[in-house]
């Protein structure tokens, strides 16, 4: 029954809420941790996967075979790694500024968890449907520098703060043009809310309507969550691991689960704004949702996989010569469609 | 055009997505080496002529060859010895043999937990090899060279 399949997570919220009778203060508390905890288990869940579907990728496209002994081809892998992160010694280097080193990776998984608030999962399944949907994104994206800067300079180590510095330099370039990839599709849909834009998809994925709009979102998303070809915050030829040197055990797990949250918050963007969201024939919307999120973050890993690293004078050049001006021009290019598009249909869109 | 090369990389690393992969998985699959891999040593041990030209080629000094003269005044093999911790297998040894009774095979597994064990006792390891069968034993030619 498809009807069934794809109203599942809303049947056992109505059944929640039903549970506690008429006590909406209490069904809505409720509701929030529920929706908390299946944002982490999903987030965590998704981060396995992304790990394990990051090596056997790189492994494949190297021909190599990747992890082959834990479980069926090595597909379980992430247990023993897991195991083995948490088994690790909790060490604190002796000049490390305390508090600040020891928030880092907090502040940063816990920014990374913050934005799932406002991913449709699928119809009707936003945790919170906020009217700046796409804001609140955009300002917790930037806001995810300041753990790394923080890691780099309490670690005390040159290496750090040389990886943190290049995180606010590079963030921040990249932050404009990716703000204003997104708003080419702000522009067609007049709102920011996720849930509308992806109700907007109905008939045609705006990624059609903004083919420049998703190229540069994906290039300065790619450069946003400091992935490789844009890994120069934590370019290992050049200074150890930048900002998390010091780091190790779950500490550095945090860190890396992050990194591979921020991958999902990216993905899961690109599929909402670009891709349709849920939006999808036959199968239930949640699944249509996690089918793009695969899809981007396969092709985000497909890039990582054949590109060289930037150097860094390239990376600011790039930033600001090229994909500004191109996510600007192609501002001025929606402008002018929409425009045309209300004067031979009028009364149609804001 | 600006971007083709990005393209064609991402072409091929697509490509290798679906190539037959390389990986030989070891302890399961013996790779298959080549005939004339040097990573072992073997001695046919009645051949040798105990003459230690192989002792005198070798750079690091691992051949230890011990002979005895028998009741002919003919030199016979008492022991030979190679301390593999410190042997190149650079092959001097199996070139300068003039029975070509040594040579390299292609058995590879050759760690072991104590120095000591590096010691191979060749002459040992031939008995152990005409044990499992892998080399038919000749008796040794008698007659011939008494003279010479």
């Amino acid at each position: 029954m498809p009807q069934f399949g794809s109203e599942i997570f809303l049947v056992i919220a109505h059944w929640i809420r039903g549970l506690l009778g008429g006590n909406t203060l209490a069904a809505d508390v409720v509701m929030n941790i529920v929706k908390f905890l299946m944002i982490y288990i999903v987030l965590v869940l998704a981060v396995c996967v992304f790990v394990m579907m990051e090596r056997k990728v790189c492994a494949w496209m190297q021909l190599r075979v990747g992890p082959n002994r834990l479980g069926p081809h090595g597909w379980m892998q992430i247990i023993g790694d897991m195991v083995k992160l948490m088994g690790k010694e909790d060490f604190r280097p002796d000049k490390v500024d305390k508090w600040p080193w020891a928030l880092a990776p907090m502040f940063f998984l816990g920014i990374s968890i913050m934005v799932f608030a406002v991913i449709p999962f699928g119809k009707n399944m936003v945790p919170v449907d906020l009217d700046l949907g796409i804001f609140y994104i955009i300002g917790l994206s930037a806001l995810s520098t300041l753990p790394i800067v923080t890691a780099g300079w309490a670690s005390n180590n040159k290496y750090s703060l040389l990886g943190g510095m290049r995180s606010v330099a590079q963030m921040i370039s990249y932050e404009v043009p990716l703000v204003f990839s997104l708003l080419g599709v702000v522009m067609i849909t007049q709102t920011f809310k996720t849930s509308a834009i992806v109700e907007a998809q109905q008939h045609v994925w705006f990624i059609l309507l903004q083919p420049i709009g998703f190229v540069v979102y994906v290039i300065s998303a790619m450069a946003e969550i400091n992935r490789a070809p844009f890994d120069l915050i934590e370019a290992e030829s050049e200074f150890g691991c930048g900002y998390f040197t010091e780091y190790s055990g779950l500490r550095f797990g945090l860190f890396y689960m992050a990194e591979y949250a921020n991958l999902f918050i990216v993905a899961a963007v690109a599929a909402t704004v670009f891709l349709g969201g849920w939006q999808g024939p036959f199968l239930p919307g949640w699944l249509w949702f996690a089918i793009k999120v695969l899809f981007v973050v396969f092709l985000i890993m497909w890039f990582r996989w054949t590109f060289p690293r930037f150097r860094v004078d390239h990376l600011m050049h790039f930033g600001w010569k090229v994909l500004l001006p191109l996510s600007l021009a192609n501002i001025v290019i929606t402008g002018i469609g929409i425009y045309i598009y209300q004067l031979i249909y009028p009364g149609i869109g804001g | 055009m600006i971007g083709k090369g990005l393209v064609k990389g991402l072409g091929i690393t697509l490509r290798h997505l679906f190539d037959k992969k390389l990986t030989e998985f070891y302890p399961e699959v013996k790779p298959n080496l080549p005939p004339r891999t040097r990573s072992s040593m073997f001695l046919d041990a009645p051949k040798c002529i105990g003459c230690g030209i192989c002792a005198n080629s070798c750079p690091n000094k691992v051949i230890d060859v011990s002979t005895a003269k028998d009741e002919n005044n003919k030199k016979v093999l008492t022991g030979y010895t190679m301390d593999t911790g410190r042997c190149l297998f650079c092959g001097l040894c199996v070139e300068a043999c003039p029975s070509k009774c040594l040579r390299t095979t292609t058995e590879f597994e050759n760690a072991e937990f104590t120095r000591e064990a590096l010691v191979w006792d060749m002459m040992k390891k031939y008995q152990d090899a005409v044990a499992r069968g892998e080399v038919t034993a000749e008796p040794k030619q008698e007659g011939g060279k008494d003279n010479g």
